[in-house]
């Protein structure tokens, strides 16, 4: 089956695969030789070496920035999971109105992007404007904001996959476990969750990768303020770009720094959650 | 008796939680009847006698902002984009988790790198790249998402077809069908609610996105939701926060209604897209 | 088999094929281009304008058959803008730049005006960015900021402008005003928005005065090293802004300009630093009831300052444009700065489009500028006539947007916490962060 499949390449993958190299690939690489010119539009690139590099290693905002989005990817990913395995785990006891609760949380999925970050920060500011506080003013609060946002955007999508996984356990596990005499501890995390591997794998990998390339939300929340101190890697990019006269290369080094980095998160978490996986 | 109670219990919590859950989204509608000045300097408050701006708001976004047109294109290019990638993405995850070989297994990694990348890395090679082979059209601007986005899709389709039993395919095949048919008239319908799991992936990124338009689509024609928003905000402070609440409204309404609507569908679609995943 | 090959085939082209309709489309709307002569592309700046400028290129077109499009960049993205849209095969012929320090990333694109019609209408080379004898940018705009006050107010404080002689008077009518801030009914001074929106009223337009006096004292134009003598009259007058403003300091950062603005127009406060672009916002207090200040900082001999006047909109024509586009962008130019209509739109304020909508309401320093109908502009143009020295602009000297931001997040902290560490941030800032960010420039 496999060598009459093969034969119909151009109707499979040839579409798809024109329109990624436009919109990803020669993109991609020509972003990777940029990163070692120096350039105002992609029309004038000349060539500087290493330089680039050089300039966004020693900007100490790009290694804040670094590991502020290390911890924030960290803590979001730890609160997003656990806190919609445990929705997901309560939703599918049997609770009234668990149809109505599911949609409310999955809706904030629905809306998104740069607006949303203003419209948090009316609501922090309003807040702790009573106080006598402000978001902009310190970098905690500006953290656990971003926090609060992206948790209140993702725990609902992530919630609804742990929900499937959670209903695609056959009940007869738990069953025999509870015969065996298992107590619910026991039964969590010696079947619950070995079993749910393959959606832990998926909401980690999202929410990773969606808290590293965070942007809109942090742009509009926060803008980096105070004194680069909420800048997230994404947002710092953007930043070197128009920041200095002559940096753009820089930025476009930072981005392949970034994309490094990220890329090997990534594999290393796919491989860490893979291995884990129960084959069903 | 025990259980009935904590039953009470948890539906009193989380119905805590769904007020909290959707308390933004109300303060954005209250806000959208205000007059802009009272805004930042009252956000919680109902719109009173002397900040009650009746439609104003509304109005304006739509008579100043052209935000109908917007809502076209937007609606327009999601559509388009959604639909192509769907197709395209999942025939292409279907082949190439079907042929093993090098190039496929290529492909597959350079799918799951391209989910990673930032955006500001290829933003300006792309609108270029994107506007000397003309696609600054909403019609050409669905080949950049396809692009863009074709790796979160082949990945997740990926992960599904690997679930599909194989004998199901070749039973077709010796029925005398050749791959596209067995494709569409046998795969297809399997893989449904993967579909639906990556096309709310895939249209929420594009319903909000908001650079990758603004640079490659020809800004002196084409504008989305998220672009004119952005226009709101003026230059030197002058933000315009009632139009902007009220547009977020209007922009959210389609979403709701298509969502609750089908949200049966979706919900199955997240979740066996992703557990297959 | 031989037929399904074919088939695939065939289904591969149409699949691409329906890809590729945005090439084929967009092709032929370029040859039917071809036949007029030239067009123009103007990215304009300036938010606020946009309906004009729009306007003024529908009328060009109709007049001449020459094509103008106008686009206006979004919110802070005009940089972004002009990255994309210069990369682009259709670029921007007209655009703009706010000064040395923009014209540094762009100079490689920018046409040499200098033979031009549109510099030879510029009354002044003081209003052209000048390299040697190429030109590359001339300003369309003048504009002039300073304290704008209500007349009104301050009469019913007890004071009048001639109160008001240099900082320390200032300080004393604004100390009185907030210590009987209840009984009167409004504050002195409208918040000091530093919203990353709004901030760029205090980080540069404040922060000219002491880079000014330095420059002055120095006798330069521009510098790698600032010194920073003038910091402590800074930070006076900032104190002044944020401890006699209608808000809590602390409220500051989530303030925008916007919000002052309305406090000004609904009467909640007497002080308001702004510039004459602000008057088509605050016209509803009044004309009679504006009134504008210099900005005194303590400075030796400041009786004699007049408002801070310059401009830090720069056209440049882009040199990389086809010979009938530079040609018809000029032509544009010119007719904007000295045809009837151009001149109403850009000077006029009321009714002073063809449709009857406002006019941009600016000074232009070209021959055909036209008497302002804007009494702060008039204000401006009343400080000279009395002798006074017009502060000039020397933000545009400032190294980079990135210390501007620094200065502002240093503001804003110090705003909420007035102490002398606070302050050593915003000297570091205003300092240190110009050696580096003036030799990262390099």
């Amino acid at each position: 089956m496999e060598k009459s499949i093969k034969r119909y390449w151009p109707v499979f993958i040839l579409p798809t695969m024109a329109a990624f190299m436009i919109g990803f690939v020669v993109p991609f690489l020509e972003g990777i030789y940029l990163s070692f010119c120096d350039f105002t539009t992609i029309k004038d690139a000349s060539f500087v070496g290493l330089e680039n590099y050089a300039k966004a290693i020693s900007d100490k905002t790009f290694t804040h920035a670094f590991s502020f989005t290390t911890v924030f990817a960290i803590v979001t990913l730890v609160l997003i999971n656990v806190l919609a395995f445990a929705v997901a785990l309560a939703l599918t006891q049997k609770i009234k109105g668990t149809n109505i609760f599911r949609t409310v949380f999955f809706m904030p999925n629905l809306i998104g992007g740069i607006v949303l970050g203003y419209v948090w920060q009316l609501i922090f500011d309003g807040i702790l404007g009573k106080f006598d506080l402000a978001l902009k003013l310190n970098a905690k609060f500006g953290f656990w904001g971003l926090v609060i946002l992206i948790c209140w955007q993702q725990i609902g999508y992530m919630m609804i996959v742990y929900i499937a996984g959670l209903q695609a356990i056959p009940g007869s596990l738990n069953e025999a476990a509870m015969i065996d005499g298992a107590n619910a501890r026991q039964r969590l995390f010696k079947i619950t969750i070995p079993m749910m591997m393959p959606s832990i794998t998926i909401c980690t990998f999202l929410t990773i990768t969606n808290s590293f390339k965070l942007f809109d939300q942090n742009l509009s929340l926060t803008s980096g303020e105070p004194m680069h101190q909420t800048e997230m890697m994404a947002l710092n990019i953007y930043d070197t770009f128009y920041g200095h006269v002559g940096f753009e290369g820089v930025g476009q080094a930072k981005a392949v720094i970034f994309f490094i980095i990220v890329v090997a998160i990534g594999l290393i978490q796919l491989r860490a959650t893979r291995d884990k996986e129960v084959q069903q | 008796m025990k259980n009935k109670k904590s039953g009470i219990f948890a539906t009193l919590f989380f119905t805590v939680i769904s007020i909290l859950f959707v308390a933004p989204i109300f303060v954005v509608l209250m806000n959208s009847f205000k007059r802009k000045a009272f805004i930042s300097l009252s956000p919680f408050s109902m719109p009173d006698e002397k900040s009650y701006a009746g439609l104003e708001n509304y109005v304006t976004s739509i008579t100043k902002y052209e935000f109908v047109k917007a809502v076209g294109w937007t609606l327009f290019i999601t559509v388009l984009s959604v639909i192509v990638i769907l197709v395209c993405c999942s025939m292409c995850a279907w082949y190439i988790t079907r042929v093993k070989n090098k190039l496929t297994k290529l492909i597959y990694l350079l799918c799951v790198f391209s989910m990673v990348i930032p955006f500001q890395m290829v933003m300006f090679t792309l609108s270029g790249t994107a506007d000397s082979l003309h696609l600054n059209t909403p019609w050409g601007i669905v080949i950049v998402y396809l692009g863009f986005g074709a790796g979160l899709a082949v990945f997740m389709f990926c992960g599904f077809v690997k679930s599909i039993p194989i004998e199901i395919e070749e039973a077709a095949m010796i029925d005398g069908c050749n791959p596209i048919k067995t494709f569409f008239s046998v795969v297809l319908p399997i893989m449904k609610p993967t579909y639906i799991s990556v096309g709310i992936l895939e249209a929420m990124w594009i319903w909000n996105d908001f650079l990758l338009p603004y640079l490659v689509l020809d800004i002196k024609k084409f504008k989305t939701i998220s672009i004119v928003v952005q226009y709101m905000k003026g230059s030197y402070g002058r933000v315009d926060m009632g139009a902007i609440m009220a547009c977020l409204i209007m922009a959210i309404i389609p979403v709701i209604v298509f969502y609750l609507s089908c949200q049966k569908y979706i919900i199955k679609g997240v979740a066996a897209g992703a557990v297959k995943g | 088999m031989n037929k399904k090959r074919l088939m695939a085939a065939g289904l591969a082209v149409i699949m691409t094929a329906s890809m590729v309709t945005g090439c084929g489309s967009s092709d032929s709307k370029k040859e039917s281009k071809t036949d007029a002569k030239g067009s123009v592309y103007y990215l304009n700046f300036k938010p606020e304008a946009d309906d004009q400028w729009q306007e003024l290129a529908k009328e060009y077109t109709d007049e001449t058959g020459v094509k103008v499009e106008v686009v206006t960049a979004a919110s802070n993205q005009y940089e972004t803008t002009l990255k994309s849209e210069m990369g682009k095969s259709k670029a921007p012929t007209l655009f703009q730049v706010n000064g040395p320090v923009g014209l540094a990333s762009w100079k490689k694109y920018c046409y040499d005006l200098s033979g031009s019609d549109v510099y030879k209408q510029l009354t002044s080379d003081d209003f052209a960015l000048k390299e040697n004898d190429a030109v590359y940018g001339i300003g369309y705009a003048i504009e002039s900021y300073g304290i704008i006050y209500n007349k009104k107010l301050l009469k019913k404080a007890g004071y009048s402008q001639d109160d008001i002689k240099g900082f320390d008077d200032l300080k004393k009518v604004v100390e009185d005003i907030t210590s009987r801030k209840d009984k009167l009914g409004f504050s002195a001074f409208t918040s000091a928005g530093m919203d990353g929106s709004s901030d760029w009223r205090f980080k540069t337009h404040l922060a000219n005065l002491p880079i000014y006096y330095e420059y002055q004292k120095d006798k330069i134009d521009n510098t790698d090293k600032i010194k920073g003598t003038y910091l402590d009259n800074y930070r006076n007058i900032w104190n002044l802004y944020i401890n006699n403003a209608t808000c809590s300091p602390k409220q500051l950062s989530t303030k925008t300009a916007d919000d002052a603005t309305s406090e000004f127009v609904t009467e909640q406060a007497v002080f308001y630093q702004n510039g004459t672009w602000a008057y088509a916002d605050i016209a509803d207090v009044g004309d009679e009831n504006l009134g504008m200040l210099p900005i005194y900082v303590g400075v030796k001999g400041e009786e004699n300052q007049g408002l801070c006047t310059g401009t830090e909109n720069y056209w440049c024509v882009n040199k990389n444009a086809s010979k009938d586009d530079i040609q018809a962008t000029l032509d544009f130019m010119n007719w904007c700065v000295t045809s009837k209509t151009g001149t109403k739109a850009m000077c006029g304020a009321a009714n002073a489009m063809p449709s009857g909508a406002d006019g941009m309401g600016f000074v232009i320093p070209f021959k055909g500028n036209l008497k302002s109908e804007n009494p702060l502009v008039n204000v401006a143009n009343d400080y000279v006539k009395e002798g006074k020295t017009p502060v000039s602009w020397n933000f545009s000297t400032m190294p980079s947007e990135q210390w501007k931001n620094d200065l502002g997040s240093a503001l804003t902290t110090y705003a909420s916490k007035q102490t002398d560490a606070n302050w050593a941030k915003v000297k570091s800032a205003f300092v240190d962060g110009w050696a580096k960010e003036a030799k990262a420039s390099k």
